[in-house]
């Protein structure tokens, strides 16, 4: 466990070992938790109608009401989740052996890896600019290396467009599903978090892992500083020190802006630091999952 | 300001070094690719202005540092206008003469002798130790001032308890006495401090310039220090109160005057819309405004009626200015009392104008008359209580019994006043028996110049040739109105016997053309007589219907009862002594000034009293030997005239006058000055500046 830190897994050459040895980590922490996932699960009875599978007639059911049952298991309804990852410049930026967007990668290649692993289908969208990507989401073992293999080629670049992502998503998505983003959510127009979490009231589940770097968060910067933009083209000379205050004012502003936001969505939300354990990223929102199925 | 390290302000060019880094750093900022830019610029905005004030105030603060620094590491000294030793080799025994006269209370916040005070203290601060000093505060009467010493306590004590005076000052006697003062000290230098607002009559250039008697008798010229108490002020603006005349005014009745006061302007700007003012008493009676050229004169005349007759104070006042003393003249008059007249009528008649006493009741019945009369025939009249009248007015009465003669003798003898005037009912050797003791003189007969009624009687007919203008009774009669008392016409009138050789017991006013008495008057007892020796009707005159005749009368009657003030209106000038014409029954006790200080007083031996020197201006009473007010003898003071001429001296006169090379005006000297270390405050400054930088960059 104590291997699966970020200096660690940043020896781990690309995506599928990382979320290999993320996963690895989730599971080991699975079994010591007395919740254990179950993934076929009986869920309720249907009267039984021409076509439905013999096997799953109840004859205990039958015994006692004299009509035929069929009982219905959960796994029936395979779960479809969409990982979607913002490929954005600024996903790039790392003051640490991992960038935003290694972190990111890497959550959501270990959720993809978890979920096909309890048979639900986990496709993938990757937002780079106005650019967008997609693998559809397919529960299929063989799928799953599609998936990490599509990871590995995501590259940051261009701007942050929760915008084009939430209009993306809302026209591709045709079934409620598990929505995953995997942002730093740096996107200046102030609807643009809402237009996302707008996906939750459309039934889907919706998930938002906010990656970001430490160096944001505590703006350690001493000397003279040029700040250049890794989108477009703003720059800026700074004392870092003199503006530090204000800085650390701003961002804690828009971090609480946007924990407030998605609870008001009830919305799934995650902060994630790119220093953090990852494993212990997942199982604190597996847990919190479990805590809210409740 | 003078440094002990100079080299040291070299330093001071380190205070540039702020200014050059923000203007030649070109070192460039470390480039850093930022996910949360947006997050930056929005600081860097909301923190600009901040900063920018900031960074200024870092500047400022910084550039004091580094300025501040070898600034007092170069030891700089302030260095106080102390001129004494400039014209000083060695020490020198020092006198220093305080000017305080009435211009130095001229004021523009601080009066010019607070200045002046202040610049004396200093001057005994800057001496050297080795130094005597004495201090003379220079007024009208200075004295002798002691010999230098080096008790600067007892100095300090001289300059803190002295005071300006109202009077003006001789600069000139007081340098001398400085001058003859430092002789006494054995220290070879001799110097002289003349601080004072140097104005022109201060100062008699046409007088030797102070020496001082060497040792050996040589005469040795002092340095001279003038310290200008008005800071070399060009010109020292003002306008005074230079003169006042109080006449009757004769138009307003007999009670009222006018007050004829003269304003100067010193300045070269006019003045204008000046409120002048005339107070009796505490009360304000006329008020007028004025406007005066620059550098000119202006006459304004206030008028005012009294109600009661008696000695009487006041004062002219205008809009002080900063030299006030002179923008009040404080005055003193007499205003006749009211009288009580008993007029025996010797020849009433009942046509009214043919009446002895027509026509002195009609002009003592004059509105303002201050005489109340009661008019009776003879046979009445000498029945009357004669201690109940202060004047009895005989009208062509035939000689009183020789009860009622001793009567009239006794009246006048205790004060009362006695009018004569002659006509056909009067016998002269019956007069001269009776009543000889007092008439002014002897009557002898009656001379006709003309019948009345000749025809060319008007041309005939006799005038009046000598008029004593000088006394009281006639002062007024001046310019037109002396006209009217000189056309009247005399048909006949008594001729009077002369006086006896060497006795000057009585005294002739008026005359007729031919020398011969018209009026005359004695003092008999405590009592005055008037004898005139024609008619108060036309029977043997034409005075009675001419225009003089009213208020010669009302005067004749103001005179005889003693209300008629007799003296020249009393002014005494301050800084100058003045005499008092005390009587013998009433001797002057004590003077007493505004302020309540008694004056001291010397007499005389004809009786009078010199008063003085006067301190101040204002109204001064005089009191008698049980310290009740003598009325008669309060006197008013005012201020030399030429002292609100406040026009300064040029120095280079100053100089010429004293000697080019001893005289020092300003500070230059590098040796003895005063000095005021600087550097620590300095230091002080750059230790808050180090503070504040400190705050500001944890901020």
């Amino acid at each position: 466990m104590e291997l699966l830190n970020a200096q660690t897994l940043s020896k781990l050459a690309g995506v599928k070992l990382r979320a290999r040895a993320v996963v690895d980590g989730v599971l080991s922490g699975l079994h010591k938790s007395p919740h254990q996932g179950q993934s076929v699960e009986f869920a309720e009875h249907k009267e039984y109608a021409p076509g439905d599978e013999i096997r799953h007639l109840d004859w205990k059911a039958f015994g006692k009401f004299d009509k035929y049952y069929i009982k219905r298991f959960e796994h029936e309804t395979n779960l479809q989740a969409i990982m979607v990852l913002d490929g954005s410049a600024s996903m790039a930026y790392q003051s640490g052996p991992l960038s935003k967007l290694d972190v990111a990668k890497t959550l959501a290649g270990a959720l993809a890896y978890l979920l096909v692993r309890q048979q639900d289908a986990a496709g993938l969208a990757v937002v780079t600019g106005e650019r967008f990507s997609d693998l559809p989401a397919r529960s299929a073992a063989g799928h799953l290396r599609v998936v990490l293999d599509e990871l590995e080629g995501v590259g940051a670049r261009g701007t942050t467009d929760l915008f084009g992502a939430a209009d993306h998503l809302a026209e591709r998505i045709s079934r409620r599903s598990l929505i995953a983003v995997f942002s730093d959510l740096f996107d200046d127009r102030p609807e643009a978090l809402k237009r996302i979490l707008q996906l939750r009231a459309r039934k889907n589940d919706l998930v938002v892992f906010q990656i970001i770097d430490p160096a944001e968060i505590t703006f350690p910067f001493d000397d003279h500083t040029l700040f250049l933009s890794m989108e477009d083209e703003r720059r800026i000379e700074v004392n870092p020190r003199e503006i530090k205050k204000s800085y650390l004012e701003e961002f804690a502003t828009f971090l609480e802006a946007v924990r407030s936001t998605c609870a008001e969505a009830d919305v799934d939300y995650e902060l994630v630091r790119t220093d953090e354990r990852l494993d212990a990223v997942l199982l604190r929102f597996l847990a919190r999952r479990q805590e809210r199925r409740r | 300001m003078t440094f002990a390290h100079p080299w040291m302000l070299l330093g001071a060019l380190a205070a540039l070094i702020p200014l050059l880094i923000h203007l030649f750093d070109r070192r460039r900022p470390r480039p850093h690719p930022f996910g949360a830019i947006s997050f930056v610029l929005r600081s860097q905005r909301r923190t600009a202005s901040r900063l920018r004030l900031k960074r200024l105030l870092l500047y400022l603060l910084r550039t004091t540092i580094l300025l501040a620094l070898p600034v007092a590491l170069a030891r700089p000294e302030l260095r106080r206008a102390s001129q004494i030793a400039a014209a000083s080799r060695g020490p020198a025994a020092t006198s220093i003469i305080l000017d305080a006269s009435v211009s130095m209370r001229y004021t523009d916040g601080t009066s010019l002798f607070e200045k002046g005070r202040e610049q004396a203290r200093e001057t005994l601060r800057d001496l050297m130790p080795d130094e005597p000093a004495n201090v003379i505060v220079c007024g009208r009467s200075s004295s002798s001032p002691p010999s230098p010493t080096f008790d600067r306590s007892q100095l300090r004590a001289i300059i803190d308890a002295a005071a300006p005076t109202f009077a003006g000052t001789d600069l000139n006697r007081c340098l001398d006495l400085g001058a003859h003062s430092l002789e006494e000290s054995s220290v070879s230098g001799k110097r002289l401090v003349i601080i004072s607002d140097l104005t022109a009559n201060s100062f008699r250039l046409s007088l030797p310039p102070p020496m001082v008697t060497g040792p050996k008798g040589e005469k040795i010229r002092p340095d001279v220090v003038i310290r200008d108490a008005a800071s070399g002020r060009q010109t020292l603006p003002n306008h005074g109160l230079v003169d006042l005349k109080i006449e009757p005014a004769l138009q307003l009745g007999p009670r009222a005057f006018q007050f004829s006061f003269t304003v100067r302007n010193f300045s070269p700007d006019p003045v204008k819309d000046l409120e002048a003012s005339l107070k009796v008493g505490d009360q304000v009676v006329a008020k007028g405004f004025m406007d005066i050229p620059p550098n000119g004169a202006a006459q304004k005349t206030l008028r005012h009626r009294f109600n009661a007759g008696g000695v009487l104070t006041g004062e002219v006042l205008i809009t002080p200015d900063n030299l006030s003393p002179d923008d009040r003249l404080p005055f003193v008059i007499t205003v006749p009392k009211d009288l009580r007249a008993l007029v025996i009528n010797g020849e009433p008649s009942t046509v009214r104008y043919r009446d002895e006493a027509f026509f002195v009741e009609a002009a003592l019945n004059a509105p303002g008359s201050p005489v109340r009369q009661t008019v009776k025939d003879p046979e009445a009249g000498f029945r009357e209580p004669f201690d109940q009248y202060e004047l009895i007015m005989l009208l062509n009465v035939t000689v009183p019994t020789p009860e009622v003669s001793r009567q009239l003798v006794d009246f006048v003898s205790k004060g009362g006043g006695l009018f004569v005037s002659l006509g056909d009912h009067v016998d002269p050797e019956l007069y001269n028996k009776y009543l000889g003791d007092v008439l002014p003189r002897p009557l002898r007969l009656v001379r006709t110049s003309v019948a009345p009624e000749e025809p060319d009687a008007d041309r005939k007919a006799a005038k009046l040739g000598k008029i004593v203008t000088e006394h009281p009774i006639f002062s007024l009669f001046t310019g037109r109105a002396r006209e009217g008392l000189m056309s009247a016409r005399f048909y006949r009138y008594m001729l009077l016997e002369a006086e006896a050789s060497g006795t000057t017991s009585s005294e002739v006013l008026a005359t007729y053309e031919d020398g011969a008495p018209a009026i005359a008057i004695a003092r008999r007892g405590q009592g005055r007589v008037l004898l005139y020796t024609s008619t108060v009707d036309r029977d043997w005159s034409d005075f009675p219907i001419r225009t003089s005749f009213l208020p010669l009368m009302q005067r004749f009657s103001a005179f005889l009862c003693g209300s008629l003030e007799e003296r020249e209106e009393l002014r005494g000038r301050v800084g100058e002594p003045i005499v008092l014409a005390a009587k013998a029954q009433e001797p002057v006790g004590a003077v007493r000034s505004p302020s309540g200080a008694e004056l001291p007083t010397r007499a005389q031996e004809d009786g009078s009293v010199i008063v003085g020197p006067l301190e101040e201006p204002g109204i001064h009473q005089v009191l008698d030997a049980s310290g009740r007010p003598i009325p008669a003898l309060t006197f008013a003071a005012v201020i030399d005239p030429s002292e609100s001429d406040l026009t300064r001296i040029n120095p280079d006169e100053l100089s010429a006058y004293f000697g080019q090379e001893g005289v020092v005006k300003g500070a230059s000297d590098t040796q003895q000055q005063h000095r005021v270390p600087f550097w620590s405050w300095l230091i002080v400054a750059a230790a808050m500046a180090f503070f504040f930088e400190g705050v500001l960059l944890r901020k």
